[in-house]
Order: structure tokens, then C-alpha cells, then sequence
């Protein structure tokens, strides 16, 4: 609803920025046609452009939506900490996952443990 | 999250150990099945990628006792490479993934006498100690590592992990702002100093944990394990500042423990939200009603 205000707004802003163009083509063409000597252009046609300048700015500045801050490292927040502590350097393999492997026979102090009982 | 690994494309699965070995995750089991259901038969296909994939293959048939997986993928690569470096390393990592601490201590050394600069053997020697349960001479190791390689990130990490097993918790708290020099906008850096320091007590380590957390959720919002961090710690120091009397700091840290207990009720709402109306719906199909 807001940003259709908005829309009209640049869409109005656009048309008076063109016609304040539009005024100053034809104040140039004028002056010609009565041999005057251009100075400067009249005050409404300058205040015409500013000011539709700055209603198209604002007008697109809210249709655009609204403005997101810049997050330092958005990359880095999709990192989890399973994979930031894996070292792939520093892997050992005594783990408890080759018990898992069906050929797997456990070798040293539990097996003698057993056979001793 | 599970995959139905023989309905995979060739080039699915190799998309899928790509992501796996970019995101760095260890995964092995998961590599071995797809290195029997799709790879092994035709290795070809697999064009440049080939050896990365069998380096982490030969990682990941270590992990899971697959040792003949391992011999023949390193068969392969040696033959390809005679002589290489690199190589040498995983058939020193297959000695020590069968408890050949002596032999592969021998291969790495001699790649070190070979060539003086190669950081990941002297990583996998610390790696062999650690196997070993040699925790404070690896720790030794790692420390003379970095003096030499003093910007390796990795070894930080690792350190501070070893320093943490045997609860050197300063000495950690020390690896861990290496870390965050290291990498100032990773929020999981922020949020282990800030798990050190809480582990570490004290007023003056909780103030500080609280500060970590806070920075921590600062480059990301979505942290739970600071926001919770943070509840903890702020609670902490409300206890101390209550029998202490000082109004001001007790204020301050009341705000903050507020605004990290309702985050985390909110996170949990969110959480618990969806499947309630499911519930009430399966519930009514349930009710028996004319």
C-alpha cells in the first residue's frame, strides 16, 4: 500500500523532471527566437528540477524496500562447529568407528582382560 | 540427512564428496559407501578430481578399518606418482591407522630429512603422538611446530584443543585469541574463547566470556550456543553482583541477561511452532464425530 504511494510519487517525480527539461529547451528556444542573451534559467524551471530530483530519489529509495545491514562475514555463519573443529591434518584413526567394521578383531588390554577371567 | 546412494548419478555423487571435502566434513562412512556403489568400478569418469578423491577415500577406508581400500587407492596414486611426498604420507597414515606407531614415525622422518619445509608431515607426527595418548609430548611437538609456521591456523586450533584436554585452560585461552587474530570474523572463534573463559570461573574470565558472547552474536544472531552462553554467564555474574552491591554492573548485566533469556524463549517458540497445529489437526481426524 506504502510502496504504491511511493510508485506515483517517482512516476510524477519522472514526468516534472522531464517537463522542467522540456520548460528549459523551450526558455533556450525563446530567447533565440527574440535575440536575447542567454544568462541563466528562470527560477521556477531550476526550483521545478530540484525539487522533482529529490522526490524521484526518495520515491525510489522506498519502492526499493527496505535496507539490509551488511553482515561482516554471512559465509562464515553457515560454518558449523562439526566441520570448523574437523582438522583433516591432524586425523588419528584409533577411534571407536573401526569397531564398527565387521573385520574387525580388538587386539591389546580388553581381549587379555577377558582371557584372564 | 540421509542419501539413497545407488539412485545417485555419477555426477550427483561427485558433486556430493566435492561438497563434503569443501565443507570440510569427515563423513567417512558416507564416502566409502559412495566409493563402493559408484567409484569403484570406473575411476575414469572422474577426470581431474581423480586423486583428490582418492586422498579422500584413503582417509575415509582408514576411519572405517576398510585397509584394503586404503592399500589399493595408495597402490594407485604411488604408481601414478612414484616417489611423491604426498603419497609417502598416506602410507605413513595407513601404518599408523594399524598401530605402526615405530614405522610411520620412520617415513615421516625421512620426508622431513627430504624436504625440511613440509608442514603436513610434521602434523602427522603430532597426530601419531596424540594417537598414541601422548597428549603433553604432542602438545610439545605442536608447540615447536609453530614456532616454525607461526600463521597455521590449523595448528592454533589443534593446540588449543590439546591444551584443553589436559586442562591448561589459560594456555588454550591463548591459542584461542591466536585464533581470533587469525580469523576476527568467524563468530565460532569469539564463541570458544567465551566457552574457555566461563569454563575458566572467576568475575574477571566471566566478564570476559560475556564480552566474546556478545561478539560472537553480533556476527551472527543465529548462535544458540552463545545466546545460551551468554543466559549463563549474565546469570552468573547477577549472582556475584548481588552479594557484591554493585547497582550500576548489576543493571547492566539484569538488561542483558533479560534480553538473552527472551531470545532464547523466542528461538524456542519458533522451533516449537509448526508441528503444533498438525498435532491438534491429526488429533480432530482422529476424534470419532458424526
Amino acid at each position: 500500500m506504502g510502496s504504491s504511494v511511493h510508485k506515483i510519487i517517482v512516476i510524477v517525480g519522472f514526468i516534472s523532471l522531464f517537463h522542467s527539461a522540456f520548460s528549459a529547451a523551450q526558455h533556450r528556444s525563446y530567447l533565440r527566437i527574440t535575440s536575447q542573451e542567454f544568462t541563466t534559467l528562470p527560477l521556477d524551471i531550476v526550483v521545478q528540477a530540484v525539487a522533482s530530483l529529490f522526490a524521484v530519489m526518495w520515491g525510489v529509495l522506498n519502492v526499493a524496500g527496505n535496507l539490509r545491514e551488511i553482515p561482516a562475514a554471512a559465509e562464515l555463519n553457515t560454518v558449523k562447529w562439526e566441520n570448523q573443529r574437523n582438522l583433516p591434518s591432524f586425523y588419528i584413526f584409533n577411534h571407536r568407528g573401526r569397531a564398527l567394521a565387521d573385520n574387525y578383531m580388538p587386539s591389546g588390554g580388553k581381549c587379555e582382560l577377558e582371557n584372564v577371567e | 540427512m540421509s542419501y539413497n546412494f545407488e539412485e545417485l548419478t555419477y555426477n550427483e555423487a561427485k558433486d556430493l564428496l566435492r561438497q563434503w571435502r569443501e565443507n570440510n566434513e569427515r563423513r567417512s562412512e558416507d564416502v566409502m559407501e559412495l566409493w563402493t556403489t559408484v567409484f569403484s568400478d570406473d575411476l575414469t569418469k572422474l577426470g581431474n578430481e581423480k586423486h583428490l578423491v582418492l586422498e579422500q577415500v584413503i582417509y575415509a577406508a582408514l576411519d572405517c578399518h576398510a585397509y584394503g581400500v586404503a592399500t589399493l587407492c595408495i597402490y594407485m596414486l604411488s604408481n601414478e606418482f612414484p616417489g611423491s611426498m604426498r603419497v609417502m604420507r598416506y602410507k605413513a597414515a595407513l601404518l599408523e591407522a594399524e598401530e605402526k606407531y615405530e614405522e610411520a614415525l620412520e617415513v615421516l622422518d625421512s620426508i622431513i630429512k627430504a624436504d625440511e619445509t613440509n608442514a603436513a608431515a610434521r602434523k602427522r607426527r603430532v597426530a601419531i603422538l596424540k594417537a598414541q595418548g601422548l597428549i603433553t609430548e604432542a602438545i610439545k611437538e605442536l608447540v615447536d611446530y609453530l614456532k616454525k609456521f607461526m600463521s597455521d591456523v590449523e595448528a592454533w586450533q589443534e593446540l588449543c584443543s590439546l591444551y584443553l584436554q589436559v586442562q591448561e585452560y589459560s594456555r588454550a585461552a591463548f591459542c584461542a585469541e591466536e585464533l581470533i587474530l587469525h580469523q576476527p570474523h568467524n563468530h565460532l572463534m569469539h564463541q570458544r574463547l567465551a566457552d574457555i573463559r566461563y569454563t575458566m570461573g572467576g568475575v574477571e574470565n566471566m566478564e570476559l566470556a560475556k564480552t566474546y558472547y556478545c561478539q560472537a552474536l553480533k556476527l551472527n544472531p543465529e548462535n544458540m550456543r552463545a545466546l545460551l552462553g551468554l543466559f549463563l554467564t549474565t546469570n552468573n555474574l547477577l549472582n556475584h553482583y548481588k552479594s557484591s552491591g554493585n547497582s550500576g554492573k548489576r543493571k547492566e548485566v539484569w538488561k542483558l541477561c533479560q534480553w538473552a533469556q527472551s531470545g532464547a524463549a523466542r528461538r524456542q517458540r519458533a522451533a516449537r511452532a509448526p508441528p503444533t497445529p498438525d498435532l491438534t489437526h491429526m488429533m480432530l481426524a482422529l476424534a470419532i464425530t458424526d
